[in-house]
């Protein structure tokens, strides 16, 4: 078995900005896994892990001139079931960005320095646990968008 | 973020031709004000170039510099690439049309038929020679302004100038070997077919000038023929580049264990 589990995420930036979402083909995911990964190609991917493989995640995009990474990953608890996606806060409502010059943060984070990876732990076998993926494309209030069907999954 | 910076340079041709100096007639903008560039829409300005290394010390990522040279008061790049050629075109048919019509009309009483000749030969205008340096895409065309109007007098009314041509890109970020600039063809009608590009080294943190060699063009009269005669001049700029190391995004810090709440059996 392969100790490393490879997770990429296609972003169609241009797209996933124009709709507003991640959906409608969007973005996809694929992995290289070893075994039966199911949803390959698709926002629902479930990704079949052993304990102690490092999964990696990273982030391409469709257009090469357009510029995509990911922003943040959250494994969700067993009563934060999904149901949220569609429920994107809009930007007004999100948290307050500290306003700098030009409208921007005064401390830029550099998502580009982020590496996702880590060691998956012992988990309950045939329990999907699901994940959100939020995905920045450049910057800006409008530039973060985040999907919750993906999952990682112990045989 | 991987994207490929780009730097506009724009000219303001006429006024750069005429105080024979880019400093003050140069404009230049770049895609990464939000990532720390400084100075946009000035000649001043300084390209943010964000690298980033490996815990080994290994270069992480790959910064690449476009140039794309745009100028002030000529026809935009955008227009399609035998503009020009069509422009000349047509108004050669044009002229002939009213030739023809002249020679019907030139019998009858009461036409000066002088004077519509000259008047023809005015809106026909002419085309400007070819030399061997300026062979390309404006040789043999005719004078135009940004309208596309034929200019028939480029010497006194206004008139559309040529693209300005990046022909090199040296200077200290060069020569210590920040940058690695080259010319490269392109299937981008915009660029006329050629662009210069770079790779960064950002494995070296700091403020590096370099310097653009410049080509306009100003039209001149020489045999009493309308002539495009190169202009070189130059322009400098910085870049600023700085490096930082990657991390876990989990821990901050190490490899870890995934932080996956724990979920009932199913």
């Amino acid at each position: 078995m392969n100790p490393k589990v490879n997770i990429v995420v296609v972003v169609d930036v241009i797209g996933a900005l124009s709709d507003g979402t991640l959906r409608n083909g969007n973005l996809c995911m694929i992995d290289d896994g070893s075994l039966a990964s199911t949803g390959q190609g698709t926002p629902e991917l479930v990704t079949v892990v052993k304990p102690g493989q490092v999964v990696t995640w990273s982030a391409l995009a469709v257009d090469l001139q357009t510029p995509v990474e990911i922003k943040s990953i959250t494994f969700l608890g067993p009563d934060a079931d999904g149901g949220h996606e569609a429920e994107q806060a809009p930007p007004a409502a999100q948290a307050p960005v500290p306003h700098g010059q030009d409208g921007h943060a005064d401390e830029r984070h550099n998502p580009e320095l982020d590496v996702w990876s880590g060691v998956v732990p012992y988990l309950a076998p045939g329990v999907a646990h699901p994940y959100r993926l939020e995905v920045q494309m450049y910057e800006g209030e409008y530039s973060t968008l985040h999907i919750e069907s993906p999952a990682l999954m112990c045989l | 973020m991987p994207q490929q910076l780009a730097v506009i340079v724009l000219v303001d041709v006429g006024n750069a031709l005429e105080s024979q100096t880019l400093n003050g007639n140069t404009y230049l903008f770049d895609n990464m004000k939000l990532q720390g560039s400084q100075n946009q829409g000035t000649g001043d300005l300084v390209t943010a170039i964000n690298g980033s290394y490996w815990q080994d010390g290994s270069q992480a990522s790959e910064q690449v510099l476009n140039w794309l040279p745009y100028s002030l008061g000529s026809i935009p790049p955008t227009v399609p690439r035998g503009y020009e050629a069509e422009r000349a075109r047509q108004t050669d048919e044009q002229a002939l049309a009213e030739l023809e019509d002249l020679a019907v009309k030139s019998s009858a009483a009461g036409v000066d038929a002088a004077a519509e000749l000259n008047r023809i030969r005015q809106s026909a205008g002419r085309r400007v020679k070819t030399t061997r340096r300026t062979r390309g895409r404006l040789s043999g065309q005719k004078v135009l302004d940004v309208t596309g109007k034929v200019v028939s007098n480029g010497g006194t009314e206004a008139h559309s100038y040529p693209a300005p041509v990046i022909t090199d890109i040296y200077g200290q970020a060069v020569d210590e070997k920040v940058i690695y600039p080259a010319e490269y063809g392109s299937p981008d009608l915009v660029t006329d077919g050629w662009y210069w590009s770079a790779t960064v080294d950002t494995s070296r943190p700091g403020t590096y000038a370099y310097t653009m060699r410049i080509q306009l063009h100003r039209l001149v009269q020489q045999g009493g023929e309308p002539l495009w005669e190169p202009v070189n001049l130059t322009c400098e700029s910085r870049i600023r580049v700085i490096t930082e190391p990657k991390r876990n995004a989990f821990t901050k810090a190490g490899l870890g264990l995934l932080p996956i709440p724990p979920r009932p059996f199913s």
